[in-house]
């Protein structure tokens, strides 16, 4: 058999690389401590600025022109990161894809299509300023550069999970969407904040399109875990990026505006209390 | 609910709730399960317990999976190994944030899939990523076999762990979500001790091997250490496709076959 490896050798000694971590599991939870450092701020001056589908997108010229008109004036002071939803077509390929049978990573990767079309069209409109549409790759190892030489980025706010996207708890909804995505991106880079831009003030007690009887009231300011708690059917954000900001490094609050009131992007970003502030216990 | 009236009211919700919406999580659960690949099945071999031992450990292996291939249509992951602990050990150190140790860590599975893809050039076996996971179906008809990379592709949006900065989300993961997203019929998980113990056996004379455990009951019994990552097992709660793994010892011969063909050789894990 020539085809045959020979292995006459038989000496099962591991090859290792000394360290800190060396011939461990990465499961034991007392050894992993001696490596626990604080995490550091990468880029400590992104602002990550996430324009809705469904809220924003969706809407057509009439919601879109003024956010970028905003977003315009407001990359001459500071340095954005524009991430963007699917809005309605990722619901419709959901809708064909789960009519098909396909499986929750399918579905993921159809609707980060989407999600990143959205980007295209809104990098498109601020080109003249500088603005490039980034895709994953790119938002990961290329950002810095590409904020230096421009102050604005546009990219996917879907995580780049694909395939790879974690079967649901109930159903076969991809668990890991935009404002998910978003949030562990800004995590990850240490920004200074992030701005979660939907057709609503903020967080209401009751939903303020469709109740008739007791007037919503905007909750200005919460934490992540009493709005959990809460359970309210008409939160305007992903109920899991409120989980997520118990273990974050840094991304210790967000921010939730009305991408339809003129000026509440630029006060966002100047650190002005508009909106709802959601923040961690 | 008739499946059209059912299929009326899913279409009907997806256009008008968040999709975070509990009723249309629930009828998104009634929809069809089509697998994608259900004859294959998922191989994972290890970074440090094969790899990282060299020929003694990995020629052996190479050719039985040569061998099976012939028989069974498999997906071979890779594990990352020593030199993402030293890669990880030094990034945390340095303060740098779970994503940066992901994409590095990644490198290393990514290396040991090129060392294992020229190991088995020879058998026709190919080794791809990313896009190229389109052209699985071919691979698999002409050869029997594919080599991926294991690391999921997560990078700067990896979840970050409850404690420290280590990927939650590795090599094993990787593996199983791509059994579980194919809808394949095994998830053997390839290491070098004959499956789970009640404790590192590396490093506790005490452990004793559990030939086979529920994830309920694994979770509650939060061991100190564990064979497979931990998130693997949330993951398998809540799968479709794969509910059961098995984790073998491919320092002995023989099992990957035997394992393959649906033999108890290792710990099985079920999902209840």
């Amino acid at each position: 058999m020539t085809s045959t490896l020979s292995h006459s050798e038989p000496f099962f000694v591991a090859k290792d690389v000394p360290s800190a971590l060396m011939r461990q599991t990465l499961l034991d939870r007392e050894l992993l401590r001696p490596v626990d450092r604080p995490v550091i701020p990468l880029l400590p001056w992104l602002n990550v600025v996430v324009i809705g589908g469904r809220s924003i997108m969706d809407k057509g010229s009439e919601a879109i022109v003024p956010v970028v008109a905003e977003l315009h004036e407001a990359l001459l002071e500071h340095r954005l990161l524009i991430l963007t939803g699917p809005g309605i077509r990722g619901r419709h390929v959901l809708g064909v894809g789960l009519d098909l049978g396909l499986p929750t990573g399918v579905l993921a990767a159809l609707a980060s299509a989407e999600a990143e079309q959205n980007g295209h069209l809104i990098a498109a409109l601020l080109a003249e300023q500088g603005v490039s549409y980034l895709p994953h790759a790119a938002t990961a190892h290329q950002l810095a550069v590409h904020l230096m030489a421009s102050r604005a980025a546009v990219s996917n706010g879907y995580p780049p999970y694909g395939l790879y996207e974690f079967p649901p708890e109930v159903g076969k909804i991809p668990p890991h969407r935009t404002d998910t995505g978003a949030f562990l991106l800004a995590d990850a880079y240490g920004a200074a904040r992030i701005i979660y831009v939907k057709d609503v003030d903020g967080v209401f007690t009751s939903d303020p399109a469709t109740t008739s009887t007791s007037p919503p009231e905007l909750i200005s300011r919460a934490s992540a875990a009493e709005l959990l708690a809460r359970n309210l059917d008409t939160l305007p954000i992903d109920p899991l990026v409120l989980e997520l900001m118990a273990h974050a490094k840094h991304q210790k609050q967000i921010q939730i505006i009305n991408g339809l009131t003129p000026g509440a992007i630029t006060k966002a970003l100047q650190g002005e209390h508009v909106g709802t502030i959601i923040y961690a216990d | 609910m008739t499946d059209v009236a059912s299929r009326a009211s899913l279409e009907s919700l997806l256009m008008n709730r968040s999709l975070s919406d509990v009723e249309l999580m629930r009828a998104s659960g009634g929809a069809p399960d089509y697998a994608i690949l259900p004859e294959v099945s998922v191989l994972k071999i290890g970074g440090q317990s094969l790899i990282d031992r060299g020929r003694a450990a990995v020629y052996p292996v190479v050719e039985e999976l040569a061998a099976v291939k012939r028989s069974h249509q498999i997906l071979i992951g890779t594990g990352a190994g020593t030199r993402a602990r030293h890669v990880y050990a030094l990034a945390a150190e340095l303060g740098l944030p779970t994503g940066v140790l992901t994409d590095v860590g990644a490198a290393v599975a990514d290396q040991n899939a090129q060392m294992l893809g020229y190991l088995m050039a020879r058998h026709g076996v190919p080794v791809v990523g990313g896009s190229a996971f389109g052209a699985l179906p071919l691979y698999l008809a002409g050869c029997g076999a594919v080599i991926f990379s294991g690391m999921p592709p997560y990078d700067m949006w990896q979840r970050v762990p409850t404690e420290g900065v280590i990927p939650p989300y590795r090599t094993d993961a990787g593996c199983y979500l791509v059994a579980e997203v194919y809808g394949c019929r095994n998830m053997i998980f390839v290491k070098d001790e004959d499956g789970l113990y009640t404790a590192n056996p590396k490093t506790d004379p005490r452990a004793t091997l559990i030939p086979e455990i529920t994830v309920e009951e694994l979770i509650a019994r939060d061991l100190p250490d564990l064979i497979i990552e931990r998130p693997v097992l949330e993951l398998m709660r809540r799968a479709r496709y794969v509910r059961s793994v098995q984790v073998i010892n491919g320092l002995r011969p023989g099992l990957i076959r035997r394992a393959l063909a649906g033999e108890h050789v290792g710990t099985i894990i079920s999902a209840a």
